[in-house]
């Protein structure tokens, strides 16, 4: 791949999305070497069973060489047979994760609560991203999101994270296989950012 | 309003013949919006980030935006007979003086119109938009018009420049937001196409509102305000216009 990825998200309906699904995009992943999957729980289910979608991976994971780490788990697994082996850090995000955590970011700040730096009238972009990085676990921006199905919506992910991601549709026909996500990979190497340039 | 660049390359002529056909487009696109009865149209027309292009390209941007609101001023009989609204959203205080100015008074001499409002983003991200918002509503707290507690969401939507869309239409076959309406788009269907701004057509845009009617989620009624909200919002909105005021008068 030409372009660094270092964060994936993937738009997760549990309607349509299985847990082998969401499992085999978080092994390929860790085989491309992604450092950074995470899910976007549109439904509010797959927070609910984060359980079965660990014990999926888990079991789909056997033979691959590398480590997953959950976020929220203590570590475990991984092997890497003496070779150099990759390491994906698992996370699922939901709509509480985006504008509501803002909103609390500046109730924290107004009730001083939370130290933040403001050197004019208004906070630039920068000194606010300094105060709000503190409500969020250190990952790098998304840098693809992949959605199924024909409706493209970010559904609430991450306002202040993906105002570089690109967002592309991962096959037509809800079926996720690998081809379809190598597909993905492929348009995203295409994409030519110019940073306002 | 992406590719006016790239059409210029496509028919070997200067980037700034570009950006007029792009300006251009613009009247165009919002003739078809008014005769299709949506009534309100916001358009991406100058990042922050924009400011990084070499000198030459922002001056010549710049002048174009001077121009285009002079005219807009000259012909202002016309634009209040539409009925047109127009609000310019973003930091204005990295503009040049003058087109301060301008931007000023246009935004206060359409004010009262309601048949379509037109919303240029102009020296705007969506993250300094999120940010300003977050200083007003700090003040306000500080200044006690309001209380930690009366912040959430809905409020912070209101104090942004830019209220939520429920389609957004990316051209040139460009995937990403780029920064923009970062914090309004959580429900807004997204269409991307592959065609340049200024070749876009009537049949892009319909195109994209069938695809819009076919996937667009359900609608949620938002709340009302609390009456400390409303308070609230009262004294920013007015705040908001004397600064533009001020702007003009100096």
């Amino acid at each position: 791949m030409k372009k660094k990825l270092k964060h994936l998200v993937v738009l997760v309906d549990t309607n349509v999305h299985s847990m082998s699904d969401l499992a085999l995009l978080v092994i390929w992943s860790l085989i491309v070497g992604i450092p950074f999957v995470s899910f976007h729980d549109i439904t509010g289910q797959l927070k609910k069973n984060e359980e079965d979608l660990f014990m999926e991976i888990e079991r789909r994971k056997k033979g691959v060489p590398g480590c997953i780490k959950w976020s929220n788990k203590p570590d475990l697994n991984g092997y890497t047979n003496g070779t150099q082996a990759h390491t994906v850090y698992i996370n699922i995000f939901s709509e509480s994760d985006g504008r509501l955590k803002i909103a609390q970011c500046i109730k924290l700040i107004a009730k001083e609560h939370l130290q933040s730096n403001r050197c004019s009238e208004e906070y630039t972009a920068q000194e606010f991203s300094e105060t709000l990085m503190h409500l969020y676990p250190s990952i790098p921006d998304p840098e693809l999101v992949l959605y199924t199905g024909p409706l493209c919506s970010t559904f609430g992910l991450l306002p202040w994270h993906i105002r570089l991601s690109e967002f592309i549709q991962l096959s037509v026909n809800h079926n996720i296989n690998i081809n379809s996500y190598l597909g993905a990979l492929y348009k995203y190497n295409k994409c030519d950012q110019r940073f306002g340039k | 309003m992406d590719g006016n660049r790239r059409y210029a390359k496509k028919l070997s002529v200067d980037s700034t013949e570009g950006h007029n056909k792009g300006f251009d487009k613009l009247s165009e696109v919002l003739k078809w919006c008014l005769d299709l009865g949506i009534p309100e149209v916001t358009v991406y027309a100058f990042s922050i980030e924009n400011f990084k292009r070499n000198q030459e390209e922002v001056d010549a941007l710049m002048e174009l935006a001077s121009d285009k609101f002079k005219r807009l001023l000259d012909e202002i009989d016309q634009i209040n007979e539409w009925g047109v609204r127009v609000q310019v959203a973003g930091r204005l205080s990295l503009l040049p003086v003058e087109l301060q100015a301008l931007v000023s008074k246009s935004m206060l001499a359409t004010r009262q119109n309601n048949k379509l409002q037109l919303n240029i983003a102009y020296s705007y991200t969506g993250r300094d938009e999120i940010s300003r918002a977050a200083s007003y509503i700090i003040d306000g707290v500080k200044n006690e018009e309001l209380k930690a507690d009366d912040i959430d969401e809905q409020l912070i939507s209101q104090t942004l420049d830019l209220r939520e869309p429920e389609l957004l239409v990316r051209t040139s076959g460009e995937v990403r937001l780029s920064d923009f309406m970062l914090w309004q788009i959580s429900k807004t269907v997204l269409y991307f196409t592959d065609v340049l701004w200024p070749e876009f057509t009537i049949w892009n845009l319909l195109a994209a509102i069938i695809h819009f009617q076919r996937h667009a989620p359900a609608v949620l009624q938002e709340n009302e305000n609390t009456p400390a909200q409303q308070d609230f919002m009262e004294k920013f909105e007015s705040r908001k216009w004397q600064k533009l005021e001020k702007i003009v008068g100096c």
